[in-house]
C-alpha cells in the first residue's frame, strides 16, 4: 500500500468485509432480536464506509489529533466464538473486539511507515475504528450491565 | 377661659422653621421596604405545583401553559398567571410555594398603557421588576407546610439481619393521616407515576380515615396495591414537591397504609368487581405483576383468562427475586389471590415452548399478552467465569424464596449495584455472611433504590464503588474463589449519557471469597416464538418495541413488562398490562373508554 | 332608657330633615345620619348603616381557616391588626396551638403601633371635626411614619396581614429598634405641640367640653367600652382587666376622667397615646430576639380545626373587640360573629347623644366616639 487511495481501499474493503460477517451471522442468527440487531450492527458498519468512501472522493477529511476515550471494556472479557444462537452480549463483545483490533493494525502500520502523509491516513483510520469501538462499548455499557 | 388658653396654641410658630414632613415624589423615589410585598415574581425554580393557585382566597392565579415550555416528569408545564383584578396580595402564594420559587418584588408602583396587563404570567411575562433582588420573602422559620415525614417503625439493623422478618413495621393509623396530611395534593406524581395512580385521592382518603374508597382508587390503576406499598420504585416520590424543602411524602407507604386496612375478604364487596363472561378468551404469558395486571382488568371485561406460568408460584419476579424481608408471601399472596378469585386460571409450571406451543396459544385465544419479564442474568464474560463459586444473583434468590441453601459460604461477593444486587447482599447478610458489593461506577449512580442501598450499608454490607472485575481465579482451597479487580475512574459521557468508569490497570487488587454473586443485569428468553412471527415484530436492543396500547406486529400479541419497556419495575408493568388489557378489548371490538 | 321618637310634624314648617353623610360625616368612614332639626339644633337623629356591607363573615364561612386571615384586617381598615390578632386568637383557642414567647412579644408591640396609629389618625379627626387642620396634617404624618414601620415589619402599609394562627409571619428586621424609637421620640414631641395647639385650645375646649356626656349609667346600658366608658369614670380595661399576650408584663396605667363629655374622652385617648408609647420601649426593649415565632403547625392546605365555639376579647383603640367563632371539625368555619365595640358607639348611642346639640357639632361628637362604620357592617 503505497498511495493514500490504496490504503482507503484496504479499509474501505475491511469495512464491507465486517458488514458481511455480521449479516452472514444474522442470517444463522436463531433469535429474531438478534437477527435484527446483527443487521443494525451490518448496517453500522456500511455507514462507516460510507464514511471512508467520502474520504476517498475528497467530500471529506479524516482527522486525527482528536482523543478517544478507551473505556477499555472489552480487554478483559472473554474471547467469543461467534455461532448462531449467539446472545446480544456475545455479539457486542465480538463487536468490540473486531474494531479494536482494526485500530491496532491501522496504528500499527502508522508507527512502522514513514511517509508522513500516509502516516497520517493511518492515524486517521485507526481514530475512526477507536470511534466505532467506543460506539460498541458504550451499547455495552448502557445495555449489557445495567446493573452494573 | 384663662389667657394661658389663648396664647398657647401660638406656640407652635417655631415649627415653620423646620424642615418640612412632605416628600417629594415621584421625583424623588422612595423604594419599598425590603421586606414589601410588591408585585409577583417566579424563578426558574418553578415546576408548575399550582399550590399557589389552591390557596389563594381570590382565586386570582391560574396555573396556565406557558410557551416554550414542556411538560415533563416533575414539572406540569404549568405556570401562575396572576389577575391583578383579583389579587389582594396577602402573599400566602408566596408563603406556600413548594418550590420557593415565587416572591414578590417590593416595587411600588406599575403604570402602563395596556389595558390588559395586569394579567400576566410571573416569570416569564417580561415585567419591569423581574430583575428587583428585594421584597418579599417567606421567613426561614416560618412553615405553611410540615416538612418531615413521619418516621415508620423499622426493624433495625441487628435484628433485620437476623431473619426475613419484614423490615418496615408499616404505619399506624394515628402516624399514617399525619404523613398523609403533609400532601399538598398538587398531583405531579401522578403523572410521573407509569400507572397513573390518582396518588392526591388515596392520599386523601387516608386523611379521611375512609380506606374503602382509598381501595378501590387503588385498583383502578393497580391491582398490586399490596405489592407497590412496600417494594414500589416510587417514581412519585422522586418528584413529589415536597421534597424539595423537606422530605418527599411517603406515597408508596401510605398506599400501604390503606391495603393493611382492608382485610382481604372484603375486597370483591368494597370493590364490587362483575365479571359476567362475554364469551372471548385471552392468554397471558408469565403470572408476574405485568401477565396478572393484565388478567385482572381482562376479568373485569368480561374475558376468560388462562395465564401460563413456568413456575410453581405466581408473583414472577416479586416472588422469586424480592426477598420476603421486603415483600412477605402473604402480601404478594393477597394482591394475587385476589385476581384469582375473579375467575383468573393460571397454570403453573407450564412453559411456553415446552409444556405447550406458542402457535396453540394463538389459536385457542381471541389475543395473547406475553409478560415474561427479564429472567436471564447477563454473564460477567471474564475470564475464569466458569469457576463453580461464581453463582448467579436471580439463582441465589431463587433459591431463597424456594426455600433452599444457595450456599454461599460466610464470605461473599457481590458485583452489581442495581436491585437484585442489593437484594443478594442483604440476603446473604441474613444467611451470616460478611458481604463485599463491587460496584464499576460511584455509588449515586447505582440503580438500585438508595432506601435499599442505605438499608443494605445499615446491616453491615461493605459496599466498594468503583471496581471493575477483570478476571476470576482458582484460590487455594476448591471452596473458594479469588477475584480480580481494578479500580475505576469515573469520565464523562460526551453524548449525554451517565458517566461512564474506565478501568485504572495500575491499580489492581486482589481478595478470595467464598463465592462471588454475579449480579450486572439481566436479558429476556423469547426462542419459543417461532421465527416467521418474529419477523413481524419489532425489537430494540433486547427489548420489545410495541405499538399503541402494547399491540406488536403480530396483531393478536400484546406485549408489556420488563420485555418491553425500559423502566423495568413492576410499576411499569402493572401499567403495561392494564394498557394491554384495554388494547385487547378496543382490538376485540369493546369500547375505547373501558 | 329608649324613649320614642318625638312626632315631628315636618309640614310645619318648624323642622328640617338634613342628611349627613353617608360620605364620611367627620372621619369616621362610611355613614349616614339622618337629622331632624329645629333651627340649628338637632330634635331627632337616625343612623343608616350599610354603605360598607361586604359580608366578611359570610364570606369566612366559605374560605379555608389559612384563607381567613387575609381577609379579616379589611374589617376595621384603620386598625386591621387588632382583628389579625382577634382571628388568630380565637383559631389558636380551638386548634389547642400556642403561639411561642417571641410571637406574642411582637404581636404586643404590633398591636401597640397599631393604636397609637389608629389614635393619630383620630386625633387629626377630632382636630379637623373643630376647625383644627394642621393638627390633621400633623398627626397623619406621624402616622405615615408608624406606616413605614409596619411596612418594614410586615411587607404593608394597612393590611398588614402579619399575625397569623400560630404566630406571625417574620422576624423584627435588622435595626428595627432603633428606628422605631426614632419613631416614638417623634409623635411624643408632636403629642406635645398637639397640647398646646389642641387641649389648651380655648375653642376646643369651648365647644367639646359638656358636649355629647355619657351619663354613667348608660354605660352598661349601651354597652359601652373602651376610651368611653373610661372617660365616665369606669376603671376598666381589657388589657388589665383580662390580661393576653404579654400585657401582664407591661407597665402602664389605666386613664380615666370623670366629666364623660366630647373633650374628656379626647384627653382620656390623648394620655392613653402616652401610655402606649411608654409600653412600646418596654417592647422594644424586651421581644426576645431569639427562638421561634411560629408554632408547629399542620398542613394549613386542608387545616381541619376541631369541633367547638369560643369567644375570644381584646382591647382595642375604641373598646372590646371579640371574636366568637362555632366550628364543626371540618375545613370551614361554621360561623364566625365580630363584634366591634363601633356597633354599640355609632348607632344606639349617637342617636342618644345627638339630640340636643347642633349641627356644627356632629361631626366631633361622632368622631369623640371613635368610631369605624365597617366594623358595624361584617
Amino acid at each position: 500500500m503505497n498511495t493514500v487511495d490504496e490504503i482507503l481501499d484496504f479499509a474501505i474493503e475491511r469495512e464491507q468485509q465486517a458488514a458481511d460477517f455480521y449479516s452472514s451471522l444474522a442470517d444463522r442468527a436463531q433469535s429474531a432480536w438478534m437477527k435484527e440487531m446483527l443487521l443494525s450492527f451490518s448496517q453500522e458498519e456500511m455507514r462507516h464506509k460510507g464514511k471512508l468512501k467520502s474520504v476517498k472522493l475528497g467530500d471529506r477529511l479524516l482527522k486525527a489529533d482528536q482523543h478517544v476515550q478507551d473505556l477499555k471494556v472489552s480487554d478483559y472479557l472473554v474471547d467469543i466464538e461467534p455461532t448462531a444462537d449467539i446472545s446480544l452480549q456475545d455479539a457486542l463483545i465480538v463487536a468490540m473486539k473486531r474494531e479494536k483490533a482494526a485500530y491496532r493494525l491501522y496504528s500499527d502500520m502508522a508507527r512502522t511507515i514513514d511517509d508522513p502523509e500516509l502516516k497520517q491516513m493511518f492515524l486517521g483510520l485507526a481514530q475512526e475504528e477507536a470511534k466505532h469501538k467506543l460506539y460498541f462499548e458504550v451499547q455495552y455499557d448502557d445495555q449489557i450491565m445495567r446493573d452494573n | 377661659m384663662s389667657l394661658k388658653d389663648l396664647i398657647s396654641p401660638f406656640y407652635v410658630w417655631q415649627r415653620a422653621f423646620e424642615k418640612p414632613y412632605t416628600q417629594k415624589r415621584p421625583i424623588e423615589d422612595r423604594p419599598g421596604a425590603p421586606r414589601y410585598r410588591g408585585f409577583h415574581m417566579n424563578s426558574e425554580d418553578c415546576i408548575g405545583c399550582g399550590t399557589c393557585e389552591s390557596i389563594c382566597q381570590n382565586r386570582a392565579i391560574d396555573m396556565v401553559p406557558v410557551e416554550g415550555l414542556e411538560q415533563r416528569p416533575g414539572d406540569s408545564g404549568l405556570r401562575p398567571r396572576f389577575d391583578y383584578g383579583r389579587c389582594c396580595w396577602c402573599a400566602l402564594c408566596v408563603d406556600i410555594c413548594t418550590t420557593r420559587s415565587l416572591h414578590l418584588s417590593n416595587h411600588y408602583a406599575w403604570v402602563t398603557e395596556d389595558p390588559d396587563a395586569f394579567h400576566f404570567t410571573a416569570g416569564t411575562d417580561p415585567m419591569p421588576w423581574n430583575e428587583n433582588s428585594l421584597g418579599y420573602r417567606r421567613d426561614d422559620d416560618y412553615h405553611l407546610l410540615v416538612h418531615d415525614r413521619i418516621e415508620m417503625e423499622m426493624l433495625g439493623p441487628d435484628e433485620s439481619v437476623r431473619g426475613f422478618d419484614e423490615v418496615m413495621k408499616g404505619y399506624t393509623e394515628e402516624q399514617a393521616v399525619l404523613e398523609a396530611d403533609r400532601c399538598v395534593e398538587c398531583g405531579i406524581c401522578v403523572a410521573t407515576c407509569p400507572a397513573h395512580m390518582s396518588v392526591p385521592d388515596y392520599i386523601r382518603s387516608v386523611r379521611k380515615r375512609d380506606y374503602e374508597t382509598g381501595l378501590r382508587l387503588l385498583y383502578e390503576t393497580n391491582p398490586f396495591s399490596s405489592t407497590c406499598g412496600r417494594i414500589c420504585t416510587h417514581r412519585c416520590e422522586t418528584v413529589c414537591v415536597m421534597g424539595y424543602q423537606g422530605d418527599p411524602i411517603a406515597i408508596r407507604f401510605l398506599k400501604r397504609a390503606i391495603v393493611d386496612r382492608v382485610p382481604a375478604e372484603r375486597y370483591r364487596e368494597i370493590l364490587g368487581d362483575d365479571v359476567s363472561d362475554n364469551g372471548r378468551t385471552v392468554g397471558v404469558i408469565g403470572a408476574g405483576p405485568g401477565g396478572m395486571s393484565a388478567a385482572y382488568y381482562l376479568r373485569r371485561l368480561g374475558y376468560g383468562v388462562t395465564v401460563y406460568e413456568a413456575q410453581a408460584r405466581a408473583g414472577g419476579m416479586l416472588r422469586y427475586g424480592v426477598p420476603s424481608y421486603r415483600l412477605p408471601d402473604d402480601q404478594l399472596d393477597k394482591d394475587i389471590d385476589y385476581i384469582r378469585s375473579l375467575g383468573v386460571e393460571v397454570r403453573f409450571n407450564t412453559l411456553v415452548g415446552r409444556d405447550v406451543t406458542f402457535q396453540s396459544l394463538l389459536d385457542t385465544h381471541d389475543a395473547v399478552f406475553l409478560a415474561v419479564g427479564l429472567n436471564q442474568p447477563s454473564a460477567l464474560r471474564i475470564n475464569g467465569e466458569e469457576h463453580p463459586r461464581v453463582l448467579s444473583g436471580l439463582k441465589v434468590l431463587d433459591d431463597v424464596a424456594n426455600g433452599l441453601d444457595p450456599g454461599i459460604g460466610r464470605k461473599v461477593a457481590v458485583i452489581g449495584g442495581g436491585n437484585v444486587a442489593m437484594d443478594a447482599a442483604r440476603v446473604s447478610r441474613r444467611m451470616g455472611a460478611e458481604v463485599t458489593v463491587l460496584y464499576r461506577r460511584r455509588i449515586e449512580d447505582m440503580p438500585a433504590d438508595p432506601d435499599e442501598i442505605h438499608e443494605s450499608q445499615a446491616e453491615g454490607c461493605t459496599l466498594v464503588a468503583q471496581a471493575i472485575p477483570v478476571e476470576i481465579k482458582p484460590a487455594a482451597s476448591e471452596a473458594q474463589v479469588t477475584i480480580v479487580w481494578g479500580e475505576a475512574e469515573m469520565v464523562a459521557d460526551d453524548k449525554g449519557g451517565r458517566p461512564r468508569p474506565v478501568l485504572q490497570e495500575d491499580r489492581m487488587h486482589e481478595e478470595t471469597y467464598d463465592c462471588v454473586i454475579a449480579a450486572i443485569g439481566q436479558g429476556g428468553q423469547i426462542d419459543f416464538i417461532p421465527s416467521d412471527y418474529r419477523e413481524q415484530i419489532e425489537f430494540k436492543w433486547n427489548k420489545f418495541v410495541p405499538g399503541d396500547y402494547q399491540q406488536t406486529g403480530l396483531a393478536k400479541l400484546f406485549v408489556g413488562g420488563d420485555i418491553a419497556n425500559s423502566r423495568a419495575d413492576a410499576i411499569s408493568a402493572i401499567e403495561d398490562g392494564h394498557h394491554a388489557a384495554r388494547g385487547i378489548h378496543r382490538f376485540l371490538g369493546g369500547s375505547a373508554d373501558a | 332608657m329608649f324613649e320614642p321618637t318625638p312626632q315631628v310634624d315636618l309640614s310645619s314648617g318648624k323642622y328640617l330633615k338634613l342628611w349627613q353623610g353617608p360620605q364620611h360625616p367627620g372621619i369616621t368612614g362610611n355613614m349616614a345620619l339622618e337629622l331632624t332639626t329645629m333651627g340649628d339644633e338637632i330634635v331627632d337623629c337616625k343612623t343608616h348603616v350599610g354603605y360598607l356591607h361586604r359580608g366578611f363573615e359570610k364570606l369566612m364561612e366559605r374560605r379555608t381557616f389559612i384563607q381567613n386571615f387575609p381577609i379579616v384586617c379589611r374589617i376595621a381598615v384603620p386598625e386591621p391588626t387588632f382583628n389579625e390578632y382577634l382571628y388568630a386568637a380565637v383559631v389558636e383557642e380551638l386548634t389547642g396551638i400556642e403561639s411561642p414567647e417571641r410571637a406574642e412579644w411582637i404581636r404586643t408591640l404590633n398591636l401597640e403601633l397599631m393604636r397609637l396609629a389608629s389614635y393619630l389618625m383620630w386625633l387629626g379627626g377630632i382636630g379637623a371635626a373643630f376647625g383644627q387642620g394642621t393638627v390633621y396634617q400633623w398627626t397623619v404624618t406621624h402616622r405615615d411614619y408608624i406606616l413605614d414601620l409596619f411596612e418594614e415589619m410586615t411587607g404593608a402599609r394597612v393590611y398588614h396581614m402579619y399575625i397569623v394562627p400560630g404566630g406571625v409571619r417574620g422576624r423584627l428586621p435588622e435595626g428595627f429598634e432603633e428606628r422605631c424609637n426614632d419613631v416614638l421620640n417623634r409623635v411624643e414631641k408632636l403629642l406635645f405641640d398637639v397640647e398646646k395647639v389642641l387641649f389648651n385650645n380655648f375653642v376646643f375646649k369651648k365647644r367639646t367640653k359638656g358636649l355629647g356626656v355619657i351619663a354613667p349609667e348608660m354605660v352598661d346600658q349601651y354597652g359601652i367600652t373602651g376610651p368611653n366608658q373610661r372617660a365616665a369614670g369606669f376603671v376598666r380595661d381589657l388589657r388589665r382587666d383580662a390580661p393576653y399576650l404579654v400585657y401582664d408584663q407591661l407597665e402602664f396605667d389605666v386613664i380615666t376622667a370623670t366629666e364623660s363629655d366630647a373633650y374628656a374622652r379626647s384627653w382620656v385617648r390623648y394620655q392613653e397615646m402616652h401610655q402606649g408609647i411608654r409600653m412600646l420601649r418596654q417592647c422594644l426593649e424586651r421581644t426576645p430576639r431569639e427562638g421561634p415565632f411560629q408554632a408547629r403547625m399542620p398542613n394549613v392546605l386542608h387545616w381541619e380545626v376541631p369541633a367547638g365555639e369560643t369567644y375570644v376579647k381584646a382591647e382595642c383603640t375604641r373598646g372590646e373587640y371579640g371574636y366568637y367563632m362555632v366550628t364543626d371539625g371540618s375545613e370551614y368555619v361554621r360561623r364566625v360573629h365580630v363584634r366591634g365595640p363601633s356597633y354599640t358607639h355609632a348607632i344606639a348611642l349617637m342617636e342618644k347623644l345627638a339630640v340636643g346639640t347642633n349641627i356644627a357639632d356632629t361631626a366631633g361628637l361622632m368622631v369623640s366616639l371613635h368610631t369605624y362604620p365597617p366594623e358595624i357592617e361584617r
